[in-house]
């Protein structure tokens, strides 16, 4: 055994033994960093309250299937956290916003922020998404950010190492390799 | 400093791949500046995850505002917009996409080879719009006829005028059974439909196929990363005498000298290097006529229902084609003059966005339509008008302190108008094949996007209302050619590749005549 694999047994050991029950199991590669295997990170762009209700709307948008998983398996929310940090202020805005108006409607019509309401209710709030496709953008934020936001959830769930790996058998395609071109100097 | 070539070719791409590989056979000295590198395609390009790149595929946020086609992949291909930035009207945004890399945009295109007929190059005596080109299909037919097999054409023959036929490899793939539906269904409604007409390979481009056939003759030169500032005139003669450059990785300024000039930047760049030059504008066109060819991308999504399920039975989906321009060819019939072609492919799964559902209902249906999708994409003619043009704009300069282009570029009544129309075709056209339609729409693209910027150098007979002559030499500077895509007058719905290599080949032709002659 060498040094690598030495310390990802003794990784994915002391994460098994730490992560709380409802977490995937550690799959056998080494997590990004040891922090990332025993801890939950806190986001860096969204309010807590914002990322909650993003990772609720993840797991609607985005639930794992049979044979693949989904938004919160494949950390979509952390890494849109990462990415929207990274975006231009338009789309920041659109995200913070659309998050922001998805509460406020929750609390006004159920008394509950986002994360606490049921399924149904869930289901109620995101009435826009069950509007026929246009191609212009809807003229109502809230409708604006959460055709934004399926697409991103999804992509971000199907660009990732978890999702490779659940469908890797299928096609190259699938897997998400492609030809890098790197910089050239 | 090494001795004068004689000809001194700006840029690598098609254009000017073409003439070094045509003067180089000649046994004409040439010296190639390109602003790029060159790519080493083992060493620079590799496999890789999606989830392994830092932005799990969607790229850097804000990187590439115009460029549509650039994702995480291929990022690192686009010219960057901070170091070659541009302006354009506040409402009337222009995509302006770029590659400055040794072979230019052939590193990239479609392979799309289509030519041009006299619905283009006489287009004026059709429907008294424009200018007519100064020269005719007959003119640059046989350039076609050489251009077609270097670059391994493969297509089907179909005697249609507003189309002509060219050099192919043979085409004789059977058609699928949706697209077999579709092709009756244009039948029904006299629409004339092809295959593809492409150039085979993955890679048919500039640096494999023009670039090492000219430096195994010994002539060529070739100086990467030399950008260039602009064209040195000898004062006593008028003519050109080379170029000033700066490298672009030391900032070193530079001047190469020759007898002849070739410019083949790309449209714009070649024109914003004469236009910084002050030359070759004795007209005031130079910078107008800007047009390309609108694209709706998508213009219709369609389910083939039979596919649903994954049930499709072997044959059915798959395979495309092409639709050939179809309007206005022998009498004006809708509110707009020219015409426009369709892509359509069969076999693919349409995007989630286009579902009016999330979650897993939303998975449940992706899985059912997977592959069961059939698409058209829109390429409309754009005409050239006085008004769309660039000129440069002295406030702002590139990362080597060169002036930078302002592009106006506006689609009118004629465009839209198109667009509708070829949205309520592909509509019919699909109903017609029995498939179920998603979603359909008469959205351009912005100005520049497809990548077919055209005009702002056009040729012309008369030197007051064109900057190049019928062979690409500039009617002011008599030994100056240009041999780009800026030269066009008009482009139909063709995408414009290979009527560049052509135009590119026959000016060397001539301009390799007229230096054995000593007339330049």
């Amino acid at each position: 055994m060498n040094r690598r694999e030495v310390l990802r047994t003794a990784v994915a050991a002391s994460a098994a033994a730490v992560l709380p029950a409802q977490q995937p199991e550690p799959n056998a590669k080494l997590a990004t960093t040891a922090a990332d295997a025993v801890a939950v990170a806190k986001p860096r762009f969204f309010a807590e309250g914002e990322f909650a209700a993003l990772q609720r709307l993840g797991d609607i948008l985005m639930p794992a299937q049979q044979n693949a998983p989904g938004a919160a398996q494949a950390g979509a929310a952390g890494f849109l956290d990462f990415l929207l940090g990274e975006s231009p202020v338009d789309r920041q805005s659109l995200y913070r916003e659309g998050l922001a108006a998805l509460n406020e409607q929750s609390r006004g019509r159920y008394g509950k922020p986002f994360t606490d309401i049921s399924g149904e209710q869930a289901d109620a709030l995101l009435a826009p998404l069950r509007q026929p496709w246009t191609y212009q953008a809807p003229s109502d934020p809230l409708a604006d950010f959460l055709l934004a936001a399926k697409e991103d959830v999804m992509r971000a769930t199907m660009n990732s190492s978890e999702w490779a790996e659940a469908v890797s058998g299928r096609s190259r395609s699938a897997a998400g390799l492609g030809l890098y071109w790197h910089p050239v100097e | 400093m090494a001795s004068s070539p004689d000809v001194l070719i700006i840029g690598s791409g098609a254009s000017g791949g073409m003439a070094a590989h045509t003067l180089t056979k000649l046994g004409i000295p040439c010296l190639m500046l390109d602003a790029g590198p060159a790519v080493d395609f083992e060493r620079q390009r590799s496999l890789r995850a999606v989830y392994d790149l830092p932005y799990r595929g969607f790229g850097r946020p804000g990187r590439f505002p115009h460029v549509t086609q650039a994702n995480e992949f291929n990022g690192n291909v686009w010219a960057d917009e901070k170091l070659n930035p541009y302006t354009y009207p506040e409402n009337d945004p222009y995509y302006w996409v770029r590659i400055r890399l040794m072979g230019g945009k052939t590193l990239m295109w479609g392979r799309a080879s289509w030519r041009l007929s006299d619905y283009e190059f006489k287009c004026k005596d059709h429907d008294g719009f424009g200018e007519n080109w100064p020269i005719s299909y007959a003119d640059l037919a046989p350039y076609y006829d050489r251009v077609e097999p270097m670059f391994r054409v493969s297509g089907r023959k179909e005697g249609l005028p507003q189309l002509p036929d060219g050099v192919f490899i043979p085409d004789e793939s059977r058609d699928s059974v949706s697209v077999q539906r579709f092709l009756a269904s244009a039948g029904r409604m006299k629409i004339p439909t092809t295959k593809q007409r492409r150039a085979t390979g993955q890679l048919a481009s500039s640096v494999n196929l023009l670039l090492p056939e000219a430096l195994a003759t010994g002539r060529l030169t070739i100086v990467p990363n030399a950008v260039v500032r602009e064209i040195s005139v000898d004062r006593n003669t008028g003519l050109a005498n080379g170029a000033h450059f700066v490298d672009r990785r030391t900032g070193r300024d530079y001047h190469a000298s020759a007898r002849v000039v070739v410019v083949g930047a790309s449209c714009l760049e070649s024109t914003r290097i004469l236009l910084n030059s002050r030359i070759a504008n004795s007209s005031g066109v130079l910078g107008r006529y800007l047009f390309d060819q609108f694209y709706i991308k998508s213009v219709i999504t369609c389910i083939v229902p039979e596919a649903r399920g994954g049930r499709a039975p072997r044959g059915l989906m798959g395979g495309g084609g092409y639709i050939v321009r179809f309007r206005n060819l022998a009498e004006r019939e809708k509110k707009f003059i020219r015409g426009y072609a369709y892509d359509f492919g069969s076999g693919g799964s349409p995007a989630p966005g286009y579902f009016p559902l999330y979650g897993a209902a939303l998975q449940k249906e992706l899985a059912d339509t997977a592959g069961a999708g059939f698409g058209m994409t829109t390429m409309g003619e754009v005409l050239p008008r006085h008004e769309n043009r660039v000129r440069i704009n002295p406030e702002l300069k590139d990362a080597w302190g060169i002036p930078s282009l302002h592009i106006e570029q506006r689609y009118t009544d004629n465009e839209y108008e198109m667009a509708r129309d070829s949205m309520h075709v592909a509509d019919e056209l699909c109903r017609g094949a029995g498939f179920e339609v998603l979603a359909k729409h008469a959205q351009m693209v912005p100005p520049g996007e497809s990548i077919h910027e055209l005009g702002t150098c056009r040729m012309g007979g008369d030197p007051k209302k064109s900057v190049l002559n019928k062979f690409n030499r500039s009617h002011d500077v008599k030994n100056l050619f240009v041999v780009d895509g800026s030269s066009f007058v008009s482009g139909g719905s063709q995408n414009p590749t290979l009527t560049i290599l052509a135009l590119s080949m026959r000016a060397s032709e001539y301009m390799a005549e007229k230096m054995r002659t000593r007339e330049i």
